[in-house]
């Protein structure tokens, strides 16, 4: 007897639009190929200055010694860069008919208009729609694409592009700075609550080619924000490639959760990098669910800078045929009174892999500081494969920190219990996988959580024993 | 003076964490190898046979080549004890290095036969202010059925250099309880693999370690599981004072087909000190569906309540704390029945506390 735990059902996210664009950039990845992205986004001199450093540094750097073999990963059968055959919009009806009917079947403009405070839609390499709600505007918010935000906020994006997350990183973020396009830019002014998420959504239609946008959001001090990000890309046969870069700036006292449903095609390499600076008494939140791509290498991360400042961690990585899903969360302790929350769970079917990876890092300054870490693997066959690698590095004695960690079946017990309670055994095996997923489902927007409990879609077959 | 770079992980993690592998700088390892004959074997087990005709040394992980290839080709001392007896019979192997011998390479390879049973405990120690060496490969093949119990204690002092590479075969229906006792060492790095091919076949590795000054401990410790119904339980329980730092690596690998295992990994590390560091990773690869796996790590300092309370009872703080990591070594101490060692053990507590 088995479980069967159905494939995401991807008919909406593998349409594929005609590979029509404006502007494709020849692949590979070269000093002439950074030089024509900054002469196609008539980039400021410091901003072209700054892509032909991160192309140096990128080419200095190794590829990871570790994770999932990247080795089919050939930057010069990628296009760094594909603009649409569109200008940024801030109405639906003046975004061209088949990228609009795109995001209709995804539900962007349907939930902008019930449940979102404002929405960006990125197709390729350029963000084709950017809009906000009005009051929110007079409150001083600001959100728009990269863009916009170099050109008409110069001193607040120098002041903070790629400071949190330095080329220097590793590869695929210095490939991020040379060739990064699109992306959102959000500024919550000191004080300002928006009750209301935004929600930018990335779209890669084009085949061979990369999606390099950069988020860059600055809640200022006692703020708030709930931002969600969502990602996906029809299948190709060939490789796509998507580095994307998420910086955040916590200020002290400020709030942001960062929810995140990544649902890219199984050719995808999914290499994107995450990560926030948290400020004193601030907090910061990250729901990640992790269900497309052919291979994830995805680990946000908070660095807890100020006093008693505060992290949570809530994600799930599904991972069906083929697909290898290397996740997990990075948290550096660097203030006293600090604390940290990770809770992470994961589904391995099919042959598909799925690795925790981690890093609790307690610093010696970090002085009276707890981190609780919690990790739980479901296996459903005896053919997927599934991992735990954390790494806690405790560096004082004043600290409570834990770590647990389970991997294994449905629990046979557990369905004899429901069975014996009147349920057959197909609905308890699904109850069960639900109740898996639960603690994290609840932590999604509503319809991201109705998505995901579609696609634990149980279904049972054989004969018992 | 070398760079040594030893004790690789099973699987690698991101180098800015520094767990894959250690890099010690500026060990002096000897290129001469004298005899080495301060070893005593004593005992009860007359069922026991010693000599001297190891087998190559092969080993899947080991802590380094060029360090195994050392034992191989210069090893001073070569054990080979080959158990026979049906009752739980206890040997003592206890290594001395002093002025005179302050190099010992030790070759050691326990093969019980089926249905043996049988006690080894293996003891380092050095005299006081010697600067030794000390490199060891320990070898321990159960073959059906049989039941060994190993200690292995590590005293040596602050200024010695300590290796120990283990490796543990298993056939069907065989047990090993390996306890390991590790407070000794400038720097003391340890590889430990299980390999669990036998089915029911079990392994229950319990370790203390205490590390003072500027102690470094290394821990590597590897079960796989690929028998049937295979059994690996890992509890590691250390206190760290000083500037003591230690790297754990503990990793439970259900390979596939080892069906209806079980993995347990627990390690608990308590810092006596702001400057004392402890980093972990705690690994569990799983390619078998019908197991059950689950390791915990926890670190921090005494409980203060429990501290409070022995405190209130009339005891001085450092009676009260050498209280508290007894109490936390205990279970693990408890599986060395032979109390004049035992005793050894404890007084060696209380002395690195002071």
């Amino acid at each position: 007897m088995k479980t069967q735990v159905e494939e995401i059902n991807r008919n909406i996210y593998d349409i594929k639009n005609k590979d029509e664009y404006d502007f494709k950039i020849k692949k590979g990845i070269t000093k002439e190929i950074i030089e024509e992205i900054s002469d196609q986004k008539n980039d400021p001199e410091w901003m072209r200055e700054f892509r032909l450093k991160a192309l140096e540094v990128y080419n200095q750097l190794e590829m990871p010694t570790w994770g999932p073999d990247l080795s089919e990963l050939n930057m010069d059968e990628i296009a760094t860069y594909v603009r649409p055959k569109t200008k940024l919009n801030t109405s639906w009806e003046d975004v061209p008919e088949d990228i609009k009917n795109t995001f209709d079947k995804l539900g962007i403009p349907e939930a902008e208009k019930k449940s979102l405070a404002g929405v960006g839609a990125q197709y390729d390499s350029e963000v084709v729609y950017h809009s906000m709600k009005e009051d929110l505007i007079k409150q001083g918010v600001i959100y728009t694409d990269m863009e916009t935000a170099i050109r008409e906020y110069p001193e607040l994006v120098k002041k903070h592009f790629m400071k949190c997350v330095p080329v220097t990183d590793h590869k695929f973020v210095a490939l991020h700075g040379a060739v990064w396009s699109g992306g959102s830019f959000v500024y919550v002014p000191k004080g300002v609550k928006v009750e209301i998420p935004l929600q930018s959504y990335f779209r890669l239609n084009s085949p061979e080619s990369g999606q390099f946008e950069h988020t860059l959001i600055i809640v200022e001090k006692g703020a708030s924000l709930h931002f969600i990000e969502g990602c996906s890309a029809p299948k190709y046969n060939k490789v796509n490639l998507h580095a994307g870069c998420v910086e955040l700036y916590v200020k002290d006292g400020a709030y942001l959760r960062y929810s995140t449903i990544e649902n890219w095609s199984k050719n995808m390499l999914n290499l994107n990098t995450k990560k926030a600076i948290v400020g004193k008494n601030a907090q910061m939140d990250w729901v990640s669910g992790s269900f497309g791509s052919k291979i994830s290498m995805l680990y946000p991360m908070s660095i807890l800078n100020g006093e008693g400042a505060k992290t949570e961690y809530t994600g799930i990585s599904f991972a069906g045929k083929g697909q290898n899903l290397d996740t997990g969360f990075k948290v550096v302790h660097n203030a006293p009174n600090t604390s940290s929350v990770v809770n992470s769970k994961s589904i391995s079917k099919n042959g598909g892999k799925c690795t925790y990876r981690s890093l609790v890092r307690i610093k010696e300054n970090a002085k009276n500081s707890k981190s609780s870490v919690s990790c739980e693997s479901l296996m459903l066959d005896d053919f997927s494969i599934s991992d735990t690698i954390p790494v806690n590095d405790i560096q004082t004695d004043e600290v409570e920190f834990s770590h647990e960690a389970k991997i294994g079946k449905i629990s046979d017990k557990a369905i004899f219990y429901l069975m014996s309670r009147g349920l057959s055994e197909e609905d308890a095996k699904a109850m069960i996988v639900r109740g898996f997923a639960e603690p994290i489902a609840k932590e999604l927007p509503v319809e991201y959580a109705v998505e995901m409990n579609n696609l634990i879609n149980l279904e049972l077959e054989g004969a018992i024993g | 003076m070398e760079k040594l770079k030893l004790n690789e992980t099973p699987v690698r993690t991101s180098r800015n964490y520094n767990m894959n592998n250690i890099k010690l700088e500026n060990i002096e390892i000897p290129a001469k190898i004298p005899s080495f004959n301060n070893v005593q074997i004593t005992g009860n087990n007359s069922k026991v046979s010693i000599d001297s005709q190891t087998s190559k040394i092969n080993l899947k992980y080991g802590l380094n080549k060029k360090l195994l290839e050392q034992l191989d080709l210069y090893a001073n001392q070569k054990l080979k004890l080959t158990i026979d007896n049906k009752t739980n019979k206890e040997t003592i192997i206890n290594f001395k290095l002093d002025e005179k011998e302050p190099i010992l390479l030790d070759n050691i390879e326990i093969n019980a036969n089926e249905q043996t049973n049988a006690t080894v405990i293996i003891k380092y120690e050095t005299t006081k202010n010697v600067k030794a060496f000390h490199n060891a490969v320990i070898r321990t093949n159960a073959k059906k059925d049989a039941n060994i119990n190993i200690i292995l204690i590590n005293l040596v002092n602050l200024s010695t250099d300590n290796f120990i590479s283990i490796q543990n075969n298993f056939e069907e229906n065989s047990r090993i309880n390996y306890t390991i006792v590790d407070f000794g060492g400038k720097s003391s790095v340890t590889n430990y693999y299980s390999n669990l091919v036998g089915d029911n076949s079990d392994n229950q590795m319990n370790v203390v370690y205490l590390g003072r000054e500027n102690q470094l401990f290394d821990l590597n410790y590897i079960g796989e599981l690929r028998g049937k119904k295979t059994n690996f339980n890992m509890e590691v329980q250390g206190v760290l004072r000083d500037t003591a730092k230690k790297h754990f690596k503990g990793t439970i690998d259900f390979k596939k087909g080892c069906k209806r295992a079980k993995g347990n990994e627990n390690e608990v590390c308590m810092l006596l000190s702001d400057t004392a560091k402890s980093l972990a990773l705690p690994m569990l690869l799983c390619s078998e569906e019908d197991v059950e796996g689950n390791h915990s790590t926890a670190t921090g300092k005494m409980g203060e309540k429990e501290l409070f309370y022995i405190m209130s009872r009339g005891f001085e703080y450092k009676e009260a704390m050498k209280l508290m990591v007894r109490a936390r070594f205990n279970e693990i101490l408890d599986n060395i029945k032979n109390g004049e060692i035992k005793n050894e053990i404890l007084q060696e507590i209380d002395s690195k506390l002071d």
